[in-house]
């Protein structure tokens, strides 16, 4: 798919702090990409500089091919959903939405049109003309997303559009960004400290700490082989366990050794493996890596359960429950062995 | 709660003697020939309600309006910008900056007319420096006055409603297609309406009734309503000089309701 967004090399420092660090990042059209790190880490400063609220203080920014650094946010043909909204506190739901086609002079049937078909969109049909003061958290978020879609934009930027909303109101839009971004066509980039938003939702993760990037891949990628151990901990639970890459699909940690599918590391080299606990299964004692359940705790659908092989404390996620002491033994496919670098 | 309720009862004194009270004087001298002096011919009338129609309270009431609403327009025009300014200033030592507005406001107000009384006579000062004024009496040099006087008035309410402004609403309409200009005159400005109509009330009612102002300045022969009331006063006429009070308090309460629409919760009333 063609490029949308070429970043190469991009720095910006705030009073001495580097924000961002060398960024080379390349948005594909019709993707839906997600920046995903913890807060600091500078996702939201990249959005800026995308949007034209920041500049840059070197690299290249490039918009279908076009270097954007002297367009102003007005003429770039990127909309922005904020954080906090910012809806018009003095306009009407209508007016909001119609901000942008208003400025484009666009005829009076045909933005009364687009923003029916807008708020149909976001399932809000018949708010026209409701004060934006007197709207949910929820149903405010909507109006934001209507008002910047309603614009067709080439690219459209979400700075933590869920983060203020209710758990069970944060899923249904995770679902429902999605099928907007399929349907409208639209390339997305959303910001996002949230993991399981990331993996949810997007086509493409970019994990970011610290100014750079990390690691970028499909949320299959980064869940199953993060490339570190900031990675492996920032997404999701795991357990990191350091061993040794004997060779080319075979690894020894815990004084075992195991078949694995990673390669390409150097023979002996100094590795750490990531064990998700949903891929530990509990089997009774046998020849392998054996321990104690010390700790459960039921969470839901799984129960939690701490086992403690030689000192070392391993998370396991099962839905067959286990009593205190029991000793046990831990067993996994060679398949859920994620070798990273130390 | 309960005991700190009777901390508000001097207030409530003050109100009642200080106020409410002659208020109640002013409302008997309109509709009556209320004399403080002489209770002998006291009997209830409007007969000084046709003193609003006489030229001499016309005139006052047409000077009170001219030199009012020009002194308004002009600060609103320069203090806007002023405001702007300020409340955009991105410096750690912004309160300071903000606080050098204030500082006119520190000094005496009639240490200040009379500095400009002196400005604008004949001989003064300005002659060291080669200038002489002699702009005592002129509409020109009250409204100069004016305008020194109440700036001030006008800066405060619309820089308050500007500092609070969200950045986010300004990036917002960068953001949907907006030039600078368009997302001041679409966003800001319609943002800021409060503190504008808060400014403009804060100017045009102290303007409308300034009284030492014009008597200095406008060299006794510029008449403002602040100044027909002295005049009615010594001239003896209390009626006459209620009546007219009581004009300039419902002129007032007017915009006060006026102020009251636009600015729900009262954020610019400083």
């Amino acid at each position: 798919m063609k490029k949308l967004i070429e970043i190469e090399g991009l720095t910006k420092s705030f009073d001495d702090t580097l924000v961002l660090k060398s960024i080379n990042l390349y948005i594909r059209e019709n993707e839906f990409i997600t920046l995903l790190g913890p807060s600091g880490c500078g996702k939201t400063t990249l959005l800026r500089i995308l949007a034209g609220f920041e500049s840059k203080d070197a690299g290249i920014v490039k918009f279908d091919g076009n270097i954007i650094d002297d367009i102003p946010p007005h003429e770039r043909p990127i909309n922005t959903v904020f954080q906090k909204y910012a809806l018009f506190p003095h306009l009407d739901v209508y007016n909001n939405i119609a901000f942008g086609l208003k400025l484009k002079k666009m005829p009076k049937d045909d933005i009364e049109k687009a923003v029916k078909e807008a708020l149909k969109l976001v399932k809000l049909e018949g708010f026209e003309s409701r004060n934006v003061k007197t709207l949910s958290g929820g149903q405010q978020q909507r109006v934001a997303i209507a008002r910047a879609v309603v614009n067709k934009p080439r690219l459209l930027l979400l700075d933590e559009p869920l983060a203020a909303l209710d758990l069970k109101l944060r899923q249904d839009m995770q679902y429902e960004l999605k099928e907007m971004q399929r349907a409208l066509g639209i390339t997305f980039v959303f910001v996002t400290h949230d993991q399981e938003e990331a993996l949810t939702m997007s086509d493409t993760v970019v994990v970011m700490n610290q100014g750079e990037i990390l690691q970028i891949g499909t949320p299959q990628d980064i869940y199953n082989e993060p490339k570190n151990k900031f990675i492996a901990s920032f997404i999701g639970e795991s357990n990191i366990i350091p061993g040794i890459m004997l060779k080319d699909y075979l690894v020894k940690f815990e004084g075992y050794e195991f078949e694995c599918v990673d390669k390409g590391f150097d023979d002996n080299a100094e590795i750490e493996v990531v064990l998700r606990p949903e891929d530990i299964e509990l089997k009774p004692v046998n020849g392998g890596i054996n321990g104690v359940v010390t700790d459960i705790i039921f969470k839901g659908v799984h129960y939690e359960i701490i086992v403690d092989v030689n000192g070392r404390e391993y998370i396991i996620h099962s839905t067959d429950p286990q009593l205190v002491g029991n000793k046990v033994s831990l067993s996994f496919d060679k398949e859920d062995i994620h070798v990273m670098l130390r | 709660m309960k005991s700190l309720r009777r901390l508000i009862y001097p207030y409530i004194a003050w109100l009642t003697v200080l106020i409410i009270i002659p208020f109640l004087f002013i409302v008997l001298a309109t509709i009556s020939t209320f004399h403080i002096f002489n209770s002998y011919t006291f009997r209830f009338t409007f007969d000084s309600l046709r003193f609003l129609t006489d030229p001499i309270f016309l005139n006052a009431f047409k000077n009170s309006i001219k030199f009012a609403g020009i002194t308004t327009v002009i600060c609103l025009a320069v203090g806007y910008p002023v405001a702007y300014f300020f409340a955009n200033i991105k410096s750690k030592n912004k309160t300071l900056y903000v606080a050098l507005l204030i500082v006119p406001i520190w000094s005496n107000m009639i240490v200040r007319i009379i500095a400009w009384e002196n400005v604008f006579k004949p001989v003064s000062i300005l002659n060291l420096f080669n200038l002489s004024f002699d702009m005592i009496g002129s509409d020109i040099a009250i409204i100069i006055a004016m305008v020194s006087m109440y700036l001030p008035f006008m800066i405060f309410p619309i820089y308050a409603v500007l500092d609070k402004m969200d950045h986010g609403y300004i990036e917002a309409s960068r953001d949907l297609g907006a030039n600078s200009f368009q997302s001041f005159y679409k966003v800001t400005l319609p943002l800021s309406l409060g503190g504008i109509v808060s400014g403009i009330i804060m100017t045009l009612l102290p303007a409308m009734t300034a009284f030492a102002l014009p008597e200095r300045i406008g060299g006794g022969t510029t008449i403002l309503l602040g100044n027909l009331i002295e005049k009615e006063i010594f001239r003896g006429s209390f009626s006459t000089a209620a009546t007219v009070s009581f004009v300039v308090m419902i002129v007032m309460l007017g915009f006060f309701m006026l102020i009251v629409r636009f600015d729900k919760e009262g954020e610019t009333l400083l």
